[in-house]
């Protein structure tokens, strides 16, 4: 089934064939120099056809419900008439580097509907609980048509400020704990968010999520809104009992409509257009500096010195830079 | 009393035979427990409970005063399959054989609340029991089997309501009054969360209707068993016999709790409650546990202060092990069965199941089931074993394990009640994480040989011994559809909606819904509908999965094979840019998911990307999620034969998804005979019970490897 060609991949996803979508993402997560050539030339053929897709980032620790919410939220979209592609990010194993992808399990009717695309992805080590290519990935699914992209994150490290940086709008679900919400929480969480959802918001826990909202409507208030035309709202919902869901995509819109009047909407896109290429930049010239011949014959002579004391790592990285521009003039 | 005054000197006499400190022979065994080679008088020091009498309490050493010596264990044979009428051929021959009691296994479908015509079941019907769809289906499985006089025992726990309404209104028109009815129903919905997942609603309402049935019965059928708290498939999914004995435990106090939050007096129901325990080859660990199980039961149910001494006795029916049965050599089976038998029996059960030794490879034949009779019948009538009640009390080494279950399975069952129970547990994970994880330890022991079981992992026979199988037709579906079809035309439409209608109003208002599904029943609704007719109000649940990694490598070490396999699917990391991808399933409404989970952490932890997908799904959306996810290959689990319909069916679906290109390999318990069909169809590889996980990551990956080098040759 791999062709070479880019033809069939950009046809296929622009069809919206499940197939060839599924397939041309598994190019562009690749490692292979050869798929990830193929994969680029894809993603220059499909770039035309991005950018009309509300993008949302979903983070929160493990067990906050994520999966759960998704499955929800995703069904109200599909009602609304929308189409949603989710693209789930699973840990991989430092030790083994295999991963258990079980996110369907817990979004099995999202999981069967036409309109929906679910792919899950494991880490691949890649730090931050962002897969390597879900910015790419992103891209080809609103090429493919779907209305809303979802992106999930393991919740844990620094995935928040990655997906923070490749969404139109940044969600943080949270529980109501006993009072300690705010102890555990980096501030820098909060200052990404674009709104607070607490989940679980049902039974006996109705009471303590009105407390919660408080605590972190407080919090939110001694901190500068990211944009003087949105302040973060904190929302209650429950994923089980289908309240409060609808408020969610509500916000979403009201956030796209206010940033898109001001001209800030457009403005982040450019903003994330940038992160993009200095991303790619900066893995370029890692890749590029691996793999010159000179720094793979220096390398392990040099990391011995490092060891033995008797280079500075500061001396050792210069050394190492000076063989690349050494390859790069010749 | 303090050490035996030779101790030291047998501790000599072992070092000088064996070269060896005596502590060389310690075992630590799975449960965590400590066996040492030599027990002597010093070990049950302080244990009160030795020097009991059998029919008091505690009832360490039996519930009646007599046990066998009086009346020997009941043989009940688990059996059903295909349709009514073959099941109940079935059940007389083997009565007129010596069994004494039944036990009716159903189908998938009707656990799960479907009619035979429902689209999801169409590889489950009458495959792994007899498939119930009306009242009419229940006549026939008991005609000419008088109800008045033969107990039943019935494995129900999903659609528990409308099967028991059935059972109730089939009698009911053999002229048999409900409160003559005999036997026992197993409505123990809490362990299919844990391990079947034979489950309809969510756990609240559920627990509703297992009070509801205790309720009822306590009135209304003073002489049958209104819940079997059942550690058999705990067992079964891996658990050890310390786990088995503290998640029973912990589940029937939860069904007690229930059933006095009903309204019930404690001593209107308890006498009623019945256990059921697995049997595994662990021979003296399993007698203890039976024995340990009777002595906790006892101690729990003092905190609500019964008068009846009834209340605090454990009652209990045994099966032997099915997953202890191999397909390799499977004439080994028997003797484990009958050693199972042995352990049972010695730990004091009052009924039992032995399994055919073909049930590794697919249903039992008529041969199967008369040695597997036949070995609870030699035990009772030639053994001479019942002549003495409980021949083991007082021996050290019994009753110092039988002192460690307790020992260990309180801290358990404490870290339970601080959940909040049991309920509140299974919704925090942590009984199914420790039971998968005590499976996964126990399959990489296996793999490693480090326990040992004959024909599998050592003393292998070269060719394997084609047994005969039980193969269920595949028109029987037809025939059962076409029944019901009948039924439906035959009854009166406006008086079954009628009844449908109080279903659902008593759902939702309350009210005993075992009382409003038998005129539902007699009007001749079927399963489906009022399973639905309850799903109206209460919804259809389905499990989200939880996994454990690193467990199946922890229990291996760092060992040779792990460290090659890690370096195999790193090099097809290198050749094919990414990990071999598996989409570990099941399809159909078989919940069994202990083999997924293993292969799942076991696959994961020699370093494949790992899918899992949703229960009880059909091919279609098998293929559909192997696309999307695009994996390399797709690893069916099969346990209930339904394999011959939904393979294929999922080679087609992949096929018309675009997704011809992905693997199928199959594990389970396929008999060999079906094998080259499944190849002719297209399946790239066949696990068997038996064979030994990282064999078979071996073989995905080098059919993997060929597929490419194949597609590389185009």
């Amino acid at each position: 089934m791999t062709t070479d060609s880019v033809e069939p991949y950009l046809n296929g996803v622009r069809e919206g064939n499940r197939r060839m979508l599924a397939k041309t993402i598994t190019l562009v997560e690749s490692s292979l120099p050869a798929h990830q050539e193929l994969a680029a030339a894809i993603l220059d053929g499909l770039l035309p056809y991005t950018g009309q897709a509300i993008r949302l980032g979903i983070s929160g620790v493990p067990g906050v419900g994520k999966s759960t919410f998704i499955e929800t939220f995703g069904m109200m979209l599909i009602r609304k008439g929308l189409s949603v592609a989710v693209l789930a990010v699973d840990p991989s194993s430092s030790r083994s580097g295999g991963s258990i992808m079980a996110d369907k399990t817990r979004m099995d009717k999202l999981a069967l509907e036409e309109k929906a695309f679910i792919r899950p992805s494991p880490t691949e080590g890649t730090l931050g609980g962002v897969a390597r290519r879900t910015r790419e990935v992103m891209h080809i699914c609103e090429a493919a048509g779907y209305d809303v992209v979802i992106v999930e994150t393991v919740g844990v490290g620094q995935s928040e400020t990655r997906v923070a940086s490749m969404v139109d709008f940044f969600l943080v679900l949270m529980l109501a704990g006993a009072g300690d919400e705010l102890q555990g929480i980096k501030k820098g969480i909060l200052e990404l968010a674009d709104a607070i959802v607490i989940n679980k918001a049902d039974g006996n826990n109705i009471e303590k999520a009105r407390l919660a909202k408080k605590a972190y409507e407080n919090a939110l208030s001694l901190l500068t809104p990211s944009s003087p035309s949105w302040s973060p709202p904190v929302l209650t919902c429950s994923a089980l009992e289908l309240t409060g869901i609808d408020a969610v995509w509500d916000t979403v819109l009201d956030h796209r409509e206010k940033l898109t009047a001001t001209g800030e909407f457009d403005q982040k896109r450019r903003n994330q257009a940038f992160d993009w290429m200095w991303m790619l930049v900066e893995e370029g010239l890692k890749a590029r500096f691996f793999s010159n011949k000179e720094v793979q014959a220096q390398l392990p002579k040099i990391k011995q010195a490092v060891a033995a004391g008797a280079v500075t790592p500061a001396a050792a990285a210069n050394d190492l830079l000076a063989l690349l521009e050494k390859k790069g003039m010749r | 009393m303090s050490e035996h005054p030779d101790k030291q000197k047998w501790s000599a006499l072992v070092k000088k035979e064996l070269g060896e400190p005596v502590e060389s022979l310690n075992w630590m065994t799975p449960e965590g427990i400590l066996v040492k080679p030599l027990y002597t008088a010093e070990d049950l020091e302080g244990l009160d409970f030795v020097n009991t009498l059998p029919g008091f309490s505690p009832f360490v050493r039996g519930v009646r005063a007599s046990m066998y010596a009086g009346r020997p264990w009941t043989i009940r044979q688990y059996a059903g399959f295909s349709t009514a009428k073959e099941s109940n051929e079935f059940y007389r021959k083997n009565l007129a054989a010596g069994q004494k009691g039944l036990s009716v296994a159903f189908d998938l479908a009707t656990h799960r609340g479907y009619d035979s015509d429902h689209p999801r079941v169409m590889g489950d019907v009458g495959k792994a029991g007899v498939a119930i769809d009306t009242v009419e289906d229940m006549k026939l499985l008991f005609d000419r089997i008088p109800l008045d006089d033969m107990s039943v025992s019935m494995t129900m726990n999903g659609a528990v309501l409308p099967v028991l309404a059935a059972f109730i209104v089939a009698a009911e028109e053999q002229g048999v009054p409900q409160n003559k009815l005999t036997g026992t129903i197993q409505n123990d919905i809490l362990k299919e969360y844990l391990t079947r997942n034979t489950y309809i609603y969510p756990p609240e309402p559920s627990m509703r209707i297992v009070s509801d049935i205790i309720g009822y019965c306590s009135k209304r059928m003073p002489r049958f068993n209104s819940v079997s708290i059942s550690g058999y498939h705990m067992m079964e999914a891996g658990a050890n016999s310390v786990l088995q004995t503290a998640f029973t435990m912990a589940d029937g106090l939860e069904y007690v709790r229930a059933a006095l939050k009903a309204g019930l007096g404690i001593d209107d129901f308890a006498p009623r409650l019945s256990f059921f325990f697995g049997i595994g080859m662990n021979f003296f660990m399993d007698i203890a546990m039976l024995r340990a199980a009777r002595l906790l039961w006892n101690e729990l149910m003092q905190q609500f202060s019964p008068k009846d001494p009834r209340s605090l006795m454990l009652r209990t029916h045994c099966q032997t092990s099915g997953w202890s049965l191999t397909l390799q050599d499977p004439y080994n089976n028997i003797v484990r069965t009958a050693l199972e038998c042995l352990s049972a029996v010695l730990g004091g059960t009052q009924s039992l199941h032995t399994n055919s030794f073909d049930e590794a490879v697919g249903l039992p034949t008529e041969t199967s089931a008369r040695i597997a009779r036949n070995t609870q019948i030699i035990v009772q009538e030639e053994s001479k074993v019942c002549q003495v009640v409980d021949p083991l009390g007082g021996s050290y080494y019994v009753e110092y394990l039988t002192h460690s279950i307790v020992k260990e399975a309180k801290k358990i069952i404490a870290e339970v009640e601080k959940l909040g129970g049991m309920a509140k547990a299974i919704e925090s994970g942590m009984p199914k994480m420790k039971i998968e994880e005590s499976a996964a330890r126990a399959q990489a022991r296996i793999d490693q040989g480090k326990d040992i079981i004959v024909g599998v992992n050592k003393y292998r026979v070269e060719e394997e011994i084609l047994t005969d199988v039980f193969e269920v037709p595949a028109a029987i579906r037809d025939e059962q559809i076409a029944r019901l079809k009948e039924t439906k035309v035959r009854r009166d439409p406006q008086a079954v909606a009628q009844a449908l209608a109080a279903v659902t109003q008593s759902a939702e208002g309350g009210g005993n819904l075992l009382e409003v599904c038998i005129p539902a029943m007699r009007a001749r609704a079927t399963v489906g509908e009022v399973s639905e007719a309850m799903e109206k109000v209460f919804g259809r649940f389905v499990a989200t999965t939880q996994c454990i990694s690193g467990v199946y490598a922890a229990e291996f070490g760092d060992s040779e094979i792990v460290a090659s396999l890690r370096k195999r699917t790193d090099d097809f990391h290198e050749r094919h840019g990414r990990r071999p991808r598996m989409l570990v399933t099941k399809m159909g409404q078989d919940g069994h998911d202990r083999g997924i989970k293993v292969i799942a952490t076991a696959y994961a932890d020699m370093g494949f990307d790992v899918d899992i997908g949703p229960m009880f799904q059909t091919p279609e959306e098998v293929a559909r999620m192997a696309v999307e996810n695009d994996v390399h290959v797709v690893g069916v689990s099969t346990l209930v034969a339904g394999h011959k319909v939904l393979i294929p069916h999922l080679l087609e679906a992949l096929i018309q998804e675009g997704g011809g290109d992905i693997l199928v390999v199959a594990g389970g318990i396929i008999p060999p005979a079906d094998y080259e069909f499944l190849y002719g169809q297209g399946v790239a590889g066949i696990f068997g019970p038996g064979t030994v996980v990282t064999d078979s990551v071996n073989q995905v990956l080098n059919a993997l490897e060929q597929k490419s080098k194949a597609n590389h040759d185009d």
